[in-house]
């Protein structure tokens, strides 16, 4: 943990949390209930249906003015009432420590704002730590009282490890089956490709919202002459020499591989938000806000 | 290819060492700084793409590793100074000699001088031959005498500041290893070593000259002097215009006609003329030297001399010096001898002040006084053996067959002996201060009564203070018997001079008239060419040779010039594609 994570959560953000809580249910007033309603019948209490009785359903909800009526036993349905499941990858590999504040840095106060909206909203917050697979993960957490819990399970993420978002969505999604939002978390640097990462998240058939940080040094890199760059996760190194093709080239091939991760997104209807990393955390939490797919 | 500073085996090591080092340098890993970055992905791409697409990429390395090696190459080998004959020509030296003699200065058909000629000829030759090629200019004065040099400009302003002396030329001592080109007339240089490549700028032109010019005592007439003129046609014949004229006004014209070689000589009668400086000209249609048309001569003004003699009795000396027209004589008893302002010259006979007189003194006899040589004995019948015609009391005077009872014997120490004895000298002078002395008396030899007695007196007084006749001398470097002596021209202008072993020495490169002095001494120079020899200007004896034109080259200076300048734009070259990153 670095001196920074120290401060990472402090009462500033606490208050910034709070207030975000705010604006968002004034952006979304009506839509901000809590509850979310399936189309799975159970003992809730709003209704939903009839039906006719069958042997072994509870008769404590049968319809005796109806009974009364038309002489026949009917079933009341209610519909289930159910707290929507909220995956958070957070992208914890090497790459991510890079940048001032590193991107690490600023996925855990994204991921901190966004859980303690999702906790607020009694939604079921799950928070995963992964690189070349799921390094740590947070059980189910429900309600704002937990949000603490969370703020210390994100202190405690430390990043390290090439990343792989494959091995790693398919190791937690074949764990655990229920449904909900994933939101990734992440530089989307994967040797192996996001696209594949992203496709078993589909294939699970979870919502996705793609949260692509990037520093400001990866998007403008000011390189100058005879340099040996070391790639952080893998510690390979290559001796280049620096010229302005050479950036040019480079930040065009930043910008194609940021227009692809995007396109992928739009093709499949996935939620995607790109931002720099000394872009302020709460915009960009409104900027997810007003996507619309965080909160249904 | 051929290298001036190294053997060929040096070059060769040096060309080796240089590019090893330069390899060596260029392979020596340079230490990257190592920067972090988050991932490498799309580095890779980028790098690549860049790679797998460009064969600049692939051959940038090489190719600045070529030009590294090649500005080094062209560096080090600059050292070795090479040279490649075709372009540059070969290694040579090349002495280039130009007539200074006074022929030069004659006019050509064109209206310039042969040494105008002689001037352009010289400078193409410094335009022809290799970089490399050394230059040296001489003349045959020994007035210019450059160092080899391979700076042509040099050359060029050297060649501009020489010009044709009066002096007698002399071919400078040339080896035989350079190329020694001789740029002249041929007139007044004939013999030159046969390895001289000769350049000629002879062309055939009319000239009448004064070969001749002088003025002379007349021996029968005391300060009496005539002019005398020799003038020789070198051209077709012509007619010429003689004059003679003097600062006072005085002229004496006379027309000539000449054949083709023919001198005309004669002698002009000066009693009508003042003294003074005495101009001679001779002018002549198409006249192309100008310098021997005038020539200079010193006529020494006539005045008289207040002579004081001291006797107590001596007849041969008082007559001759009453019958002597420009002698104002006084005569008084050495008792009643005082020293007297009015006074030019003293003679005393037997007889010698305690002190020196302040004018110049004749003295026969050795009188007993300090400032005299004292006499040590005495010789019995002295026989003249020797004696100094060139002195000027010596001048016409004639003392073989003097007969001399007794003399005195001195020591002539620091004294100039004009006549001399095996025993003793007889007639020493002294030039400071300035006296004469015989040390034998008149009563005791046959000396009154020769031819020579009144001219020696005469020669005498004239030389203790009376005008002189001038010194003659041809142009050039002029030597003035006077230590310290001011030099002025006939106009008063005074004229830069040297001191050397106690004579002055000047430059005089045109005939003039020039007064040397020093303290009351005078003396009068006359510069004159009068020389047959340079007013025969059509005597030309030589050709341009075949071999004297030098071969040109296409490059102008020496190999290492081009290699630094290639050198330098490589260079620039390099810096220009390094900061762009297009080479490593």
């Amino acid at each position: 943990m670095s001196t920074a994570n120290v401060t990472l959560f402090d009462d500033e953000f606490l208050k910034k949390l709070e207030y975000l809580n705010i604006i968002s249910k004034r952006l979304f007033a009506g839509r901000l209930r809590a509850e979310r309603r399936t189309r799975k019948r159970g003992t809730g209490l709003e209704f939903a249906d009839y039906r006719a009785y069958v042997a072994g359903d509870d008769f404590r909800h049968l319809d005796w003015k109806a009974y009364l009526r038309l002489n026949r036993l009917i079933l009341k349905l209610f519909e289930e009432e159910e707290d929507l499941p909220i995956y958070f990858f957070v992208d914890s590999s090497q790459s991510m420590n890079y940048g001032d504040p590193s991107k690490l840095d600023y996925a855990r106060r994204v991921c901190a704002a966004l859980c303690y909206i999702g906790l607020a909203n009694l939604d079921r917050v799950n928070v995963i730590s992964f690189a070349g697979g799921v390094k740590s993960e947070m059980p189910p957490q429900r309600g704002k009282g937990r949000i603490f819990k969370i703020f210390r399970f994100l202190t405690d993420v430390t990043s390290g490890g090439e990343t792989n978002a494959r091995a790693s969505f398919k190791t937690y999604c074949t764990e655990t089956r229920r449904r909900g939002l994933a939101v990734v978390i992440s530089d989307m640097f994967d040797g192996n490709g996001f696209e594949s990462a992203l496709d078993i998240l589909r294939h699970f058939r979870h919502d996705i919202f793609v949260i692509h940080i990037a520093s400001h040094e990866e998007i403008n890199p000011r390189l100058k002459g005879e340099l040996q760059l070391v790639d952080s996760e893998s510690n390979i190194s290559r001796e280049i020499t620096i010229t302005p093709s050479l950036l040019t080239a480079y930040r065009a091939e930043f910008a194609k591989y940021c227009d692809s991760i995007e396109s992928y997104c739009g093709k499949y209807q996935l939620g995607y938000v790109r931002t720099a990393t000394d872009f302020p955390f709460e915009e960009l939490v409104l900027k997810v806000f007003r996507q619309g797919r965080f909160l249904k | 290819m051929t290298f001036l500073a190294l053997t060929p085996i040096q070059a060769a090591l040096l060309a080796l060492t240089t590019t090893a080092i330069i390899i060596a340098f260029y392979f020596l890993k340079l230490r990257h700084r190592r920067v972090f970055i988050s991932s490498s992905i799309l580095w890779r791409r980028v790098l690549d793409e860049r790679q797998s697409h460009s064969l600049w990429e692939k051959l940038r390395r090489i190719i600045s590793i070529v030009v590294t090696t090649a500005i080094a190459l062209l560096i080090a080998m600059s050292l070795a100074r090479p040279e490649i004959e075709s372009l540059t020509g070969k290694n040579e030296r090349v002495v280039i000699v130009l007539d200074t003699s006074p022929t030069m200065n004659t006019q050509t058909s064109d209206g310039e001088t042969r040494w105008q000629h002689a001037v352009k000829r010289a400078k193409s030759l410094l335009d022809s031959g290799g970089p490399t090629t050394e230059f040296r200019v001489l003349d045959t004065a020994g007035v210019t005498a450059s160092a080899f040099t391979t700076d042509r400009n040099e050359a060029r302003k050297l060649i501009d500041t020489m010009s044709p002396k009066s002096a007698d030329p002399q071919f400078p001592k040339v080896d035989g290893i350079s190329q020694v080109y001789f740029v002249s007339d041929g007139v007044a240089i004939h013999n030159t070593p046969s390895f001289v490549k000769r350049i000629s700028v002879f062309e055939t032109a009319n000239n009448v000259g004064i070969t001749a010019f002088e003025i002379r005592s007349m021996p029968s007439t005391p300060l009496g002097y005539e002019a005398y003129l020799e003038v020789q046609n070198f051209g077709p014949p012509t007619e010429a215009g003689i004059t003679l004229s003097a600062a006072g006004g005085q002229r004496i014209n006379k027309t000539v006609r000449l054949g083709t070689e023919e001198t005309y000589k004669d002698v002009f009668d000066l009693s009508q003329f003042a003294g003074g400086g005495i101009r001679a000209t001779v002018q002549a249609k198409d006249d192309a030297l100008p310098l021997d048309d005038v020539a200079f001569a010193y006529l020494p003004i006539k005045r008289k001399t207040r002579t004081l003699l001291v006797t107590r009795g001596n007849r041969y000396l008082e007559t001759v010096l009453k019958l002597d027209n420009y002698v104002d004589l006084s005569v008084t008893d050495p008792a009643n001898y005082r020293e007297s302002a009015n006074i030019d010259a003293y003679i005393f006979d037997k007889f010698a002040p305690v002190a020196p007189p302040s004018r110049p003194a004749l003295i026969f006899g050795t009188p007993n006084a300090v400032w005299l040589k004292p006499a040590s004995g005495e010789i019995q019948k002295p026989e003249i053996t020797t004696w100094s015609e060139d002195h000027p009391i010596m001048q016409f005077v004639a003392v073989h067959d003097v007969a001399i009872e007794r003399a005195a014997r001195i020591d002539a120490q620091n004294l100039t002996v004009v006549v001399a004895s095996k025993q003793t000298p007889l007639i020493v002078v002294s030039e400071k201060p300035k006296w004469v002395m015989l040390t034998f008396d008149l009563e005791s030899s046959d000396f009154a009564f020769h031819v020579g007695f009144p001219i020696f007196i005469e020669n005498v007084l004239a030389w203790f203070n009376r005008d002189q006749l001038a010194l003659k001398r041809s142009p050039g470097i002029i030597d003035v018997p006077l230590g310290n002596a001011q030099i002025h021209t006939i106009d008063g202008k005074t004229v830069a001079s040297e001191q050397q072993l106690g004579r002055t020495v000047f430059v005089a490169n045109e005939p003039g008239l020039y007064d040397g002095t020093q303290g009351d001494t005078r003396v009068h120079l006359a510069v004159n060419l009068a020389n047959p020899t340079f007013s025969d200007v059509n005597r030309s004896v030589f050709k341009t040779d075949r071999a004297a034109a030098a071969q040109q080259y296409w490059l102008r200076r020496e190999l290492w010039f081009y290699m630094l300048l290639a050198a330098v734009m490589l260079i620039g070259l390099e810096w220009f594609t390094y900061h762009r990153r297009i080479t490593l």
